[in-house]
């Protein structure tokens, strides 16, 4: 066993050159180990020293990128794809997604690259013009500015938890018409891999291809990180994930250095009253709640765990709630196994957590969670459970309130994603919630299914990416001269 | 003698049964100390089964109507969670009824009557316990921003000091030729405040009888009570502190009220501990003395003597215990050394504690931590909690039954991993042992937020800077 295990190896791929020699062995995460390039050895060949070779990418016209994309699209299918099906294979052995998952994500792929998308993407975070030129605008003291955007030299360090999040940078990356070092992280090492070694494959030479490299090395080993992130060589990081990861970074952050953080999250659900009108209502958010919980396994940020419903909190309020509970949890069980499965670890911790409250049938019903199957626990009191930011291995807690308004006070600034029922509701709540943290309002049951195009934690990160660069002209008759005022 | 009869004197009275000897306590033969186990194990079942409503719950659950074996509990311990599974609300917003109602669970005593409708504050609700039930609760840190209460009565606190008595001679009494040690006490030497309950806090109190004889050997550094609300306060800042959320802390009307106690709390807090020490290695030079802390503590007095020429203090038969671990912090090469060049003695006695268990677990000559016999460990599966052999050596969650608990369940799953041996150990004690390092599950999965020994002594102090500061 320990053989194969120790076969996964993980070559680093630098503008379109592979690497894989010097190869040392890494713990992956959850123990299984993996060999990559010996990162002393890789980190000096990384950094694009010279920022004027951005110039190839930068000159591309804008549908070059996009016709670029749709081929890299219709290669990744996975039926086709070699280095994903590799990657599929292997995933049993980091990722934190079962193998149907993973493979389902696979499969999700190529929509993350098709045309209407990438112009949808390119157009709404920068705007296209931008990108392809200069865009004159004339200003207040009649001086013409343009402004246009540039690429910049970038170190991604991604997550993890969906194999999406590689795909989704390499594409912005593009669009932004910069140069990309991906980081990669020990729980999914071989997917932004796999996409670069098809890049390679299908265009060795195109600008897109020799303007991203993929590297492992372990995150936080200041030596090597040291060497990495410095002004002469990257502009931006673009930070995903942990808090140790997120605050390890700081410490490189200087002028001339920008961090661009997209930083741990979580998410609420809040459920109006109307679930509760008729048992067709029940059914439905049901179902859309189950999804929300259940989709990427509740591996993702955007993920429901703690779900408030207006039930109210006298002892029928409480009987809803209880029946919610048990109509989520088997939606729950029954989510397609493309949607969703039993985790693959279900951490034991929380399992002695759930098995605790059984004790406490006075404040919650534990609904499930025996098997490791996934649990609802429903609070009998207005309060979530006290290990509320542990649940996953789709575990979710409903908590009942008596006004939709009440769940605002469990928001900060670490949440991300409001799933919302009735839409009607979310409208009375849109001009509330951002006060009080909130980030992104969404239908429920579409939480784990964000439109790429739009902005991500409250940020706009793919604005923030590129560098807006300004010309102006000033006209001595028409804008008045300083010497002369 | 039938081993039925045999189990009630073992459990009910360990120091009794092994004629006060801790060198027999560990000598028993293994097959002969596992009988017994199990027939006290199948008692305290038969006892407590329908007198312990959670426990009821769980036998009922699971269908379990007897104990054919020792590993036929392991699906009835509680979780370590089980004596913190109330909401934490009913804390903060001062519900003591639902809390008293939540803790009757777990209790054989009977605590339906009790009226706790004055009470605003956890110390407050303590009080009520303590004055008008058997119960003397001992609470944890509240390490996680929530306090669990084990329910321990009177009569285990009684039992526990009584065994842990026997174990104050392992090094002056190896092979327990002195007998009950009859009249010998120790001068505890008490580097914290005189009163509190937190499972550590209760020592002075419980253990006066059985190790100190008399109030008159008990040297404190601060004479009044550790405050569990401030302890509560504590863990709830630095877990907000670590969220970002202290703005939202709220201070209770109640606690408002006491604002005078916590600032004379926390001028006791600026009693000096080299001071401490000093004065006290004077008045106890050469007398019989018990220290007990955790290493930093410990490093920390012996300096602050040595410095002041103070070596060699006490008598020979002192002991120096300690426990806890290094907590993830570095232990200087010579902290030993140093502990013994100040105090005397020749060697520091080690302790596995866990606060919901009534045995100090001793180490060893070999470096390995001995179960005292009424405790059953088990080592199980850390994924999926199955009990396993007991025979050789295995690494998994530590589990445990204690025998001596007769008002509440004494099995329960720690957060601790082990490496556990049923096996004879090569110091020839026959009780079941623990290699010396030891680590807690959550640390490894990433870190919590546990406060360390060393950071809570901080963590109160900011917890008192904030309660007063709060309440200007």
């Amino acid at each position: 066993m320990s053989q194969t295990l120790t076969e996964l190896c993980a070559p680093a791929l630098v503008r379109g050159d592979l690497i894989e020699q010097d190869l040392v062995t890494f713990g992956g995460r959850g123990g299984a180990p993996f060999l990559a390039p010996d990162p002393q050895r890789l980190i000096p060949l990384l950094p694009l020293k010279d920022p004027s070779r951005l110039e190839d990418i930068q000159t591309l016209p804008f549908e070059e990128i996009v016709a670029y994309l749709a081929e890299l699209g219709s290669a990744l299918e996975l039926e086709r794809n070699p280095h994903l099906q590799q990657a599929l294979e292997a995933s049993e052995q980091f990722s934190d997604m079962t193998a149907p998952l993973v493979r389902s994500s696979f499969e999700q792929l190529p929509a993350l690259f098709a045309p209407e998308l990438v112009r949808e993407v390119a157009d709404s975070t920068i705007g296209i013009d931008h990108l392809e030129g200069w865009v004159p605008r004339r200003m207040s003291d009649r001086r013409t500015a343009s402004v246009r955007a540039f690429g910049a030299r970038a170190v991604h360090i991604i997550a993890g938890n969906s194999p999406l999040i590689a795909a989704l940078s390499i594409v912005r990356n593009a669009i932004a018409r910069s140069d990309a070092i991906i980081k990669t992280p020990s729980n999914d090492p071989l997917t932004a891999l796999a996409i670069a070694r098809t890049m390679a494959e299908m265009a060795p030479d195109h600008p897109i291809t020799r303007h991203l490299s993929v590297a492992y090395w372990k995150g936080g080993d200041t030596e090597i990180e040291s060497l990495l992130y410095q002004p002469a060589n990257v502009e931006k990081i673009i930070a995903w994930g942990g808090f140790a990861s997120v605050t390890h970074v700081l410490r490189y952050v200087q002028p001339g250095l920008e961090l661009i953080s997209l930083d741990p999250k979580r998410s609420a659900t809040i459920i109006g009253p109307e679930a509760f009108d008729s048992e067709d209502a029940l059914r439905e958010v049901a179902v859309r709640a189950a999804t929300d919980v259940g989709a990427l396994n509740q591996l993702g940020c955007v993920n429901a765990r703690v779900i408030y419903c207006a039930s109210g909190t006298d002892a029928p309020g409480v009987e809803r709630a209880n029946r919610l509970g048990q109509a989520v949890y088997d939606a729950l069980i029954a989510l397609p196994e493309h949607v969703s499965t039993a985790a693959k670890r279900f951490d034991p911790e929380l399992r002695a957590g759930i098995e605790a409250l059984r004790s406490s049938p006075d404040w919650y019903r534990v609904i499930g969670g025996s098997e490791g199957e996934g649990a609802v626990i429903v609070s009998q009191l207005d309060d979530p459970v006290d290990f509320h930011r542990s649940l996953s291995g789709r575990v979710a807690n409903i908590v009942p309130i008596d006004d939709p308004l009440d769940a605002l006070h469990a928001m900060n600034a670490y949440t991300q994603t409001v799933g919302v029922y009735p839409d009607s509701l979310k409208e009375r709540l849109r001009d509330l919630a951002p006060l009080h943290g909130a980030q992104r309002l969404v239908s429920l049951g579409y939480a784990a299914d964000p439109s790429v195009a739009l902005p991500q934690d409250a940020i706009e990160p793919v604005r923030r990416m590129v560098k807006w660069i300004v010309d102006e002209s000033c006209d001595l008759r028409e804008t008045r001269p300083l010497w002369d005022r | 003698m039938s081993v039925t009869v045999d189990a009630r004197q073992f459990a009910d009275s360990p120091a009794a049964y092994f004629g006060h000897s801790w060198h027999a306590m560990h000598h028993m033969p293994a097959d002969e100390l596992e009988t017994l186990q199990l027939a006290a194990l199948q008692m305290r079942f038969e006892e407590l089964r329908d007198a312990i409503p959670t426990l009821a719950a769980m036998v009922d659950e699971q269908g379990i109507g007897a104990l054919a074996g020792l590993d036929d509990v392991v699906p009835l311990l509680f979780q370590h969670s089980v004596y913190k599974s109330y909401p934490a609300s009913l804390l903060f917003k001062s519900r003591f009824a639902d809390l008293t109602r939540w803790l009757d669970r777990l209790t054989t005593h009977d605590l339906s009557s009790l009226d706790v409708s004055g009470c605003g504050t956890v110390d407050e609700w303590l009080d009520v316990l303590d004055e008008q039930t058997e119960l003397r609760v001992a609470h944890s840190s509240g390490t996680t921003g929530t306090m669990s209460f084990l329910p321990r009565s009177l009569r285990e606190w009684d039992l526990m000091f009584e065994a842990a008595r026997c174990g104050m001679f392992q090094f002056s009494d190896p092979t327990g030729a002195g007998g009950a040690h009859d009249g010998e006490y120790f001068e505890l030497i008490w580097p914290l405040y005189r009163h509190g309950r937190s499972a550590i806090m209760r020592m002075p109190e419980m253990g006066m009888k059985h190790l100190l004889g008399s109030e008159e050997r008990l040297h404190v550094l601060r004479p009044g009570r550790m405050s569990s609300d401030a302890m509560l306060m504590a863990a709830r800042l630095r877990a907000a502190a670590a969220r970002g959320e202290v703005d939202q802390l709220e201070v209770s009307p109640a606690l408002r009220e006491r604002r005078a106690e916590f600032e004379r709390e926390q001028q006791e807090m600026a009693g000096s501990l080299p001071r401490f020490i000093n004065e006290v290695a004077q008045e106890l030079a050469g007398r019989r003395i018990w220290l007990l802390a955790t290493w930093n503590v410990l490093y920390g007095l012996a300096e602050a003597a040595l410095d002041n020429g103070l070596e060699q203090v006490f008598a020979p038969d002192s002991l120096v215990t300690t426990g806890g671990g290094a907590k993830g912090q570095q232990v200087p090469d010579d902290w030993e050394e140093t502990v013994k060049r100040f105090t005397g003695v020749s060697r520091i006695q080690h302790a596995y504690v866990m606060s919901e268990i009534t045995a100090l677990n001793k180490l060893c000559e070999e470096g390995r931590y001995h179960f005292e016999p009424w405790i059953i460990p088990f080592v199980l599966d850390p994924e999926d909690g199955s009990p396993l052999p007991r025979d050789g050596e295995h690494v998994g969650r530590c589990a445990v039954f204690d025998l001596v608990a007769a008002t509440y369940w004494g099995g329960f799953i720690s957060g601790d991993e082990v490496s556990l041996s049923f096996d004879g150990c090569a110091c020839g004690r026959t009780t079941p042992h623990a290699a010396r390092r030891i680590e807690r599950y959550s640390e490894k999965e990433g870190g919590d937020d546990k406060i360390t020994c060393v950071a809570s002594e901080d963590a109160h102090r900011a917890a008192l800077e904030f309660l007063t500061g709060e309440l200007d």
